[in-house]
């Protein structure tokens, strides 16, 4: 089949970028990395990216395609040659341009690196037996333990394009895989540590990550249950935690979201004052409901029991959000109507999808 | 008319009430008859599925079980994070049977009906976006928008992850652009229609927050956008009233009017002043209301 790509090019050391168009003809079952080795086997042998494994496993070929970050050798190119598309190829984001589509990853380690990315198991002698963790509490760390670092979830990480000292999604997950980890000793270190500024709290849930990891790590729900397993050992002092207790306390007192308190619970009196003047600008406007009535949700006696209820549940910290995923993970393997979709890891319903021009993809229907 | 349970959420009941008095307004010229839920709660917005995962799904299984009550198959929500989370907590109960059954126990404890998992959570975009509602949208948005130059901003939680909202392409959607022409308005295009506005850590990290929000209002305002429109009321709330920030941060003042999903159509629907409530919007309406002489 004829092949055609748009490759943004990059030249470090005299910074000049440009877009190529090249063509070539690759067989039916090529990947996108089978056609940039065609590109450079003979068209430029000057085209750089990086690639090993082939197969998903190495996390070397992560790239944008068509504007999301992907791993070449997942993406199938057929259904985009058919079309007639021609995808640009570029480097992906949030990660310096060492040259065409190969990143500095250097920012991406340190910031694996600075979760301690290694079991801190203490000096507990097993003696004659082996630490044993039940088949549960691995189950607790399947999905993190599924990331291969490829660097397509911080590609695309909102809060790092405004904050380029946020963790961020990779290095955070990688964090949860710790935490969470039955063995491990440091776990309240570990919580005290992401939870300082540029952590868990700084994640503006865009959910890209989740969109665009290879794996199903789904980091933005690692990072929740990060900040779940946070707060329930009290660490809490953060704006961010802060912020999230105020919706608890709200439910079951009134039901509804206390909104108009909800700006000096989360900042404190003395920083909030200082939004007075913001504040008087939407008063004018009705953006400040007044406090008092409150809005108090009918029945509200019942969510109030509620919370009372779910404190003896057992179903605290991080343990609240895994349980979630027995029913979610399954939105992965099947499709909705229960049974099992013929759906190989390069065909319909690989992520994401090629773009393929005029195809109607929006007359909606929902998932189900 | 298609009968739904209607979940209107914190914002639309509070500081975004011109969100539901335009909704309710609009529902029936796009055949929808809106069972308003009177005994629910917060969905929690992420912040108690984050604080107490437990507590959250408790709180939603309740708000689900209310809405199957109504009789309705559908719940409606005016927000892209309620969406979210009632739709992650309804697929959570509905595809695991001793989950379900431990939530029930204790909604049953505290007087709730149990929950059976019949309904399905839409927001009101996708019921406008597409099929009949799509149909009747186009009949009922008469009065148009005079070509007006619109940019639809989506929000993240109504795409993403699209696993579990899985409306339209996350990455293209259209449901927005179908409806701005439907209505006689002229979709822009621009970058930043699918990022995040900064919203959710507004208050604890101002500063990437606005970073963030700058990026859809000042590609939108390149772009040559009169108003921007978003299906989610805490978008509309970082966008309108954020913006006096970023003047202030910047200097630049873009001065662009957000309007509520439901207030575009309502505009071109030809609803009345008092529906469309935007006097309660902190940047100026004028420029949209001006040129269609409302």
């Amino acid at each position: 089949m004829q092949v055609a790509l748009k490759i943004w090019r990059f030249d470090a050391e005299k910074g000049e970028r440009a877009l190529r168009e090249y063509e070539i003809d690759a067989p039916e079952e090529a990947t996108l990395l089978d056609c940039l080795d065609i590109v450079k086997d003979r068209l430029d042998g000057t085209l750089a990216y990086r690639k090993s494994c082939r197969m998903m496993i190495c996390g070397s070929c992560g790239m944008r395609m068509d504007g999301a970050a992907v791993l070449a050798c997942q993406v199938r190119m057929h259904d985009v040659a058919q079309a007639g598309h021609v995808p640009v190829i570029s480097a992906m984001g949030n990660l310096p341009i060492v040259k065409d589509l190969v990143v500095d990853m250097a920012p991406f380690w340190g910031k694996i690196r600075a979760v301690t990315p290694w079991l801190e198991p203490g000096f507990s002698d097993p003696g004659e037996q082996e630490h044993v963790v039940s088949q549960p509490q691995m189950n607790a760390i399947h999905k993190e333990s599924l990331c291969i670092m490829c660097g397509c979830c911080v590609s695309e990480c909102n809060s790092m394009e405004a904050d380029p000292d946020f963790l961020g999604p990779a290095a955070l997950a990688k964090g949860m895989r710790f935490v969470g980890d039955a063995r491990d000793q440091a776990t309240v270190e570990r919580l005290q540590a992401y939870s300082e500024p540029h952590g868990i709290w700084d994640c503006t849930r865009c959910y890209f990550c989740n969109e665009r990891c290879p794996k199903g790590v789904d980091p933005r729900d690692a990072i929740a249950k990060l900040g779940a397993e946070a707060m329930k050992e009290g660490i809490d002092s953060d704006m961010g935690a802060k912020h999230a207790k105020w919706f608890v306390t709200s439910a079951k007192t009134t039901g509804w979201l206390r909104e108009t308190e909800l700006v000096p619970k989360t900042q404190g009196i003395v920083k909030s004052l200082k939004e007075v003047k913001f504040a008087m600008g939407l008063l004018r406007h009705g953006k400040v409901p007044p406090p008092f009535p409150p809005h108090v949700a009918e029945h509200v006696g019942e969510a109030r029991a509620l919370y009372d209820l779910v404190q003896h549940e057992g179903e605290d910290g991080y343990d609240g959000i895994v349980q979630l995923e027995h029913a979610l993970g399954r939105l992965e393997h099947e499709d909705g109507h229960g049974e099992a979709a013929e759906r190989g890891p390069y065909g319909e319903g690989s992520f994401p999808k090629p773009y393929l021009p005029g195809e109607e993809s929006s007359d909606g229907g929902g998932s189900e | 008319m298609r009968t739904v349970a209607y979940y209107k959420g914190c914002l639309a009941s509070l500081s975004a009430k011109e969100l539901d008095i335009s909704t309710q307004a609009l529902a029936p010229k796009v055949g929808l008859e809106l069972i308003e839920l009177e005994a629910v709660t917060c969905c929690g917005a992420g912040d108690i599925h984050e604080a107490e995962p437990d507590y959250y799904l408790h709180l939603n299984a309740r708000i689900l079980a209310y809405a199957e009550e109504t009789g309705a198959d559908t719940l409606m929500t005016v927000c892209n994070v309620c969406t979210l989370n009632l739709r992650q907590a309804n697929h959570a109960l509905q595809g695991d049977p001793a989950l379900l059954e431990r939530v029930n126990r204790n909604l049953t404890k505290v007087g709730v009906p149990a929950y059976s998992g019949g309904v399905e959570v839409m927001h009101f975009l996708w019921l406008v976006a597409a099929g009949e509602g799509y149909e009747l949208l186009k009949g009922a948005a008469h009065r148009g928008l005079k070509g007006l130059k619109i940019a639809p901003f989506y929000g993240c939680q109504i795409l993403r992850p699209s696993k579990l909202l899985g409306f339209e392409d996350p990455d293209r959607p259209s449901s927005l652009e179908r409806i701005i022409e439907a209505c006689g308005g002229e979709a822009i295009d621009y970058p930043a229609k699918i990022k995040c506005c900064g919203f959710p850590i507004i208050q604890a990290r101002e500063e990437t927050a606005l970073a963030e929000l700058i990026q859809p209002i000042e590609q939108a305002k390149e772009a040559g956008a009169d108003a921007m429109v978003t299906p989610c009321p805490l978008c509309h709330l970082s966008l309108d009233a954020w913006q006096s920030k970023l003047k202030a941060q910047t200097g630049k003042d873009f001065q662009l009017p957000i309007l509520h999903l439901s207030q575009l159509v309502g505009v071109a629907a030809g609803l009345a002043d008092s529906e469309l409530k935007f006097k309660r919007h902190v940047v100026s309406v004028a420029p949209v209301t001006d040129k269609l002489a409302v």
